[in-house]
């Protein structure tokens, strides 16, 4: 195959050639950073927490009745909710708490310790480290893991308005920030006394992995009213079973609340991200939609050109050229053209790359993805042109006496 | 003439259906497709309250009492600044207010089903400054006493659509006296409360004096900083704890220096007392100034906007390849028409007409489109709900867009098909 010629014969149209180049390399500049945005937020749901996603139950709840701001007859509700669903078959154990890991928004203190207090004016992360207001088995629920010292008890839970420093338990980064390699059992912050470091977990996606700060204490029952979240720890198998009674379960105990919503940690975490998967799909769709308009116009490029060139395939098949040659003469036309708008595309891959950039997080193009991406455009291209292609190939050597 | 040339365009049309068809398929995809998307962002980018929003100003103060965060100035405030923003008599309106929630029902109901109700606790001025428009009664008079104004929603869900002023609401054990009811209304974006996320919220359920909220200790659902531990909401009055906001409505330069004045003024008092360790910086802020410092429009949209704009340009080259090679199998036509006395204009006249018609249909099917696309949107982006509406102005803008695209991606083709010469054709 001759390619000098081959380039001429596309030069005698520029015009539909050309577009058709941009065309590629636009489709391919979508393909390669919708499949980039479609990975990293693949990425961003399957990340590591920390946490045993799939047999945390959470169910989020509000009272609605005035009774409740009665707050010793609310901790009694709360009281034989958690007895209750305790009791269900299946459930190894039964939480309540102010705030979610995997979240932005929620209470959050400083924290330095009280012999250095300049601390979180270097560490601006110390300046916001979540505030978590628990009980003693929250420890359980999440499948949290004690590193040093232990979780809270019940004894961490002190009178109600006493002024006393309270006892807490800190994430593992919280403590490497506080304390580097030393050990923080006992040491005194501004927040109380730390009795223990647990294993970090991803309490906030969009901060490092080495920021997850995070504190507990335990006086969820004090501020009963902060309780919106019940979290349940459940046998693998029971799932589904447990799933379905927990709502009755607290209503039967008292009606008048609102349960919003009853999630795995996993649905917890999809729903984080619920946004970022909603704009991957989005551009899927878009690429769908580029793939199908780009094929048309390779159908169209090559219809066209059967047409105009009838007379000069007609001479090829009189002078001998054979059917099988003039299909690859058609579609090898073709991969040059999708070539050429590949070449282009790896531009178009990364302007559009570094475009995107400027408004969402995007990971930079890699080659696998890239070639990927060429072999679909060349693929999808091919089937469109294969029509055309054959109907080229039937072109009767007579032709060419007709329209000398 | 113009009959004549619709007469030929669609005998044109009839003569290559799939091929229009894919034309038309392929420019009303496109153009609905950012259609759908400019409706997002018009709707995020657009201003609220346009008679006004010039003149409505978010006050933000750095009153903080340490000099641990950084010195900006925070758009949430203490009670005590609140109060001195509510006393001034130098704005036509101030509106001092936070965001609560509590669960609602009509008192005299059989029915214990209470309804999950957003609440605005605010003082008096507020419905005056952000123009609520009431259906039935009117706003409360004081901060105080125990009575409340409804949103529609609300008052469809309980009273069904009723005029219910009189009656009296359970809201979380207390008894409430509706004052006032407001027809459905839609600020998009929600400017007097656009921190946090919450820009494309819906209007509220319900409008509570500030005073009566406070004393009932309805908590907080918004943004509060503090200083000190507190036990409630109630407890807020005298201590440093920041989750008020505040908008004034100043006339002119001059009101508007003067209340700066005022700001800076009662700064200068606290630091004078040794209560403001941070530089005084106090800044007032017009709506749209303000919603563009909160950067509200979605990035993810915009994103995506700029996808769809390089999608349409897709489709044009799209369609111009397609009516080229239209136009090249039409040309032995031309060349008939030329010869037997059509001028080059005549033709080129035809042609345009013909993609001014194609361009017009683009048109309706691609608001069609868009209005579908927009639906699609929002299954995929859920938060977008409130903001996905088609207003008439960007439906003229999809019937524009398409009319530009169609007869842009048919110029080409126009001035190749005036080229050919009329003997070679006919031959």
């Amino acid at each position: 195959m001759n390619i000098k010629a081959l380039f001429k014969s596309l030069l005698l149209r520029k015009f539909t050639t050309g577009l058709l180049i941009l065309q590629l390399a636009i489709t391919l500049g979508l393909l390669v950073n919708s499949s980039i945005l479609a990975f990293d937020t693949k990425g961003k749901i399957s990340q590591t927490t920390g946490l045993d996603n799939d047999n945390i139950l959470i169910m989020s709840t509000q009272p609605t009745s005035g009774s409740y701001r009665d707050l010793d007859y609310f901790r009694s509700i709360v009281n034989q909710d958690i007895v209750k669903l305790n009791q269900l078959p299946g459930v190894n154990s039964v939480s309540v708490t102010n705030q979610l890991p995997i979240a932005t928004q929620g209470m959050s203190s400083n924290i330095y310790d009280l012999d250095n207090p300049e601390q979180d004016k270097t560490d601006k992360y110390l300046q916001s480290v979540q505030y978590i207001l628990t009980q003693e088995n929250l420890a359980d629920a999440m499948g949290f893991i004690i590193l040093e010292g232990r979780f809270l008890n019940k004894d961490d839970q002190l009178d109600f308005g006493s002024e006393q420093k309270r006892n807490i338990v800190i994430t593992e980064s919280l403590k490497r920030a506080l304390y580097g390699n030393e050990s923080a059992i006992g040491q005194e912050t501004n927040n109380g006394f730390i009795v223990g470091v647990i294993k970090d977990i991803i309490l906030d996606p969009t901060l490092p992995s080495d920021k997850q700060y995070g504190m507990f204490v335990n006086t969820v029952m004090e501020y009963i009213f902060t309780g919106r979240f019940y979290v349940l720890n459940i046998d693998p198998h029971q799932m589904a079973s447990v799933r379905s009674q927990v709502s009755e379960t607290i209503l039967a105990v008292q009606a008048e609340r609102d349960i919003f919503r009853v999630f795995t940690m996993q649905e917890h975490l999809n729903r984080f991200y619920r946004d970022d998967k909603g704009l991957a799909d989005l551009f899927l769709l878009l690429c769908g939609l580029m793939l199908f308009i780009t094929a048309i116009s390779s159908y169209a490029y090559s219809q066209f050109h059967v047409s105009r060139q009838q007379r000069f395939i007609g001479i090829r098949r009189a002078l001998g050229a054979r059917k099988k040659d003039i299909l690859l003469y058609v579609l090898t036309e073709n991969w040059f053209v999708y070539s050429i708008g590949c070449l282009l595309g790896c531009i178009v891959v990364f302007g559009f790359n570094i475009l995107l950039s400027q408004y969402i997080s995007l990971s930079k193009p890699d080659i696998a993805l890239f070639l990927l991406a060429v072999g679909v455009i060349f693929i999808s291209g091919t089937v469109a042109t294969w029509l055309p292609a054959v109907r080229t190939s039937n072109i009767p050597p007579v032709i060419a006496t007709k329209t000398v | 003439m113009l009959s004549y040339n619709v007469k030929l365009a669609l005998q044109s049309f009839k003569r290559a259906p799939s091929l229009y068809f894919l034309v038309l398929l392929t420019l009303s995809i496109g153009v609905g497709l950012l259609c759908a998307n400019l409706a997002l962002v018009s709707s995020m980018a657009g201003d609220p309250i346009p008679e006004k929003s010039d003149r409505l100003f978010h006050v933000s103060m750095n009153t903080w009492p340490t000099d641990k965060p950084a010195a900006e100035p925070f758009h949430i405030l203490r009670y005590r600044e609140a109060m001195k923003i509510s006393e001034s008599d130098i704005p036509k309106h101030s509106a001092v207010f936070y965001a609560s929630g509590v669960y609602a029902r009509d008192s005299q109901s059989i029915s214990l089903k209470r309804f999950d109700s957003s609440v605005r606790a605010t003082t008096p001025g507020f419905f005056a400054l952000t123009k609520a428009p009431f259906a039935y009664g009117n706003g409360f008079a004081k901060s105080s006493g125990m009575e409340v104004v409804i949103g529609d929603q609300l008052n469809q869900k309980i009273f069904a659509g009723a005029n219910s002023v009189g009656k009296t609401l359970e809201l979380d054990g207390e008894l409430l006296t509706i004052t006032g009811v407001l027809k459905p209304w839609y600020l998009r974006p929600l400017f007097y409360h656009a921190t946090e996320g919450r820009a494309f919220n819906l209007t509220d359920d319900i409008y509570a004096p500030l005073e009566t909220a406070i004393d009932l200790g309805w908590s907080i659902h918004a943004r509060t900083s503090s200083a000190v531990s507190y036990k409630g909401v109630q407890f807020t009055r005298d201590r440093d704890v920041f989750y008020l906001q505040a908008w004034v409505e100043l006339e002119g330069r001059a009101q508007q220096q003067a209340f700066q004045n005022y700001l800076d003024n009662y700064s200068q008092t606290l630091k004078d007392a040794g209560e403001h360790p941070l530089n005084i910086l106090n800044e007032l802020r017009d709506v749209n100034a303000w919603l563009s410092e909160l950067k509200i429009v979605d990035q993810k949209v915009l994103a995506f906007t700029l996808a769809s704009v390089l999608f349409l340009c897709v489709c044009v080259f799209n369609a111009s390849s397609l009516l080229l090679s239209r136009f090249h199998s039409a040309k032995f036509e031309v060349g008939l028409r030329r010869a037997i006395g059509a001028s080059n204009k005549n033709i080129f006249n035809q042609g345009l007409t013909e993609s001014v018609l194609l361009g017009l249909m683009a048109g309706f099917l691609s608001v069609l489109l868009s209005w579908l696309f927009l639906k699609l949107s929002i299954t995929f982006l859920p938060d977008l709900a409130n903001i996905a509406v088609l207003d008439p102005k960007l439906l003229l803008l999809g019937m524009l867009l398409a009319l530009v695209t169609s007869v842009s991606s048919a110029l080409y083709p126009l001035y190749r098909a005036n080229r050919y010469t009329i003997s070679a054709e006919l031959k």
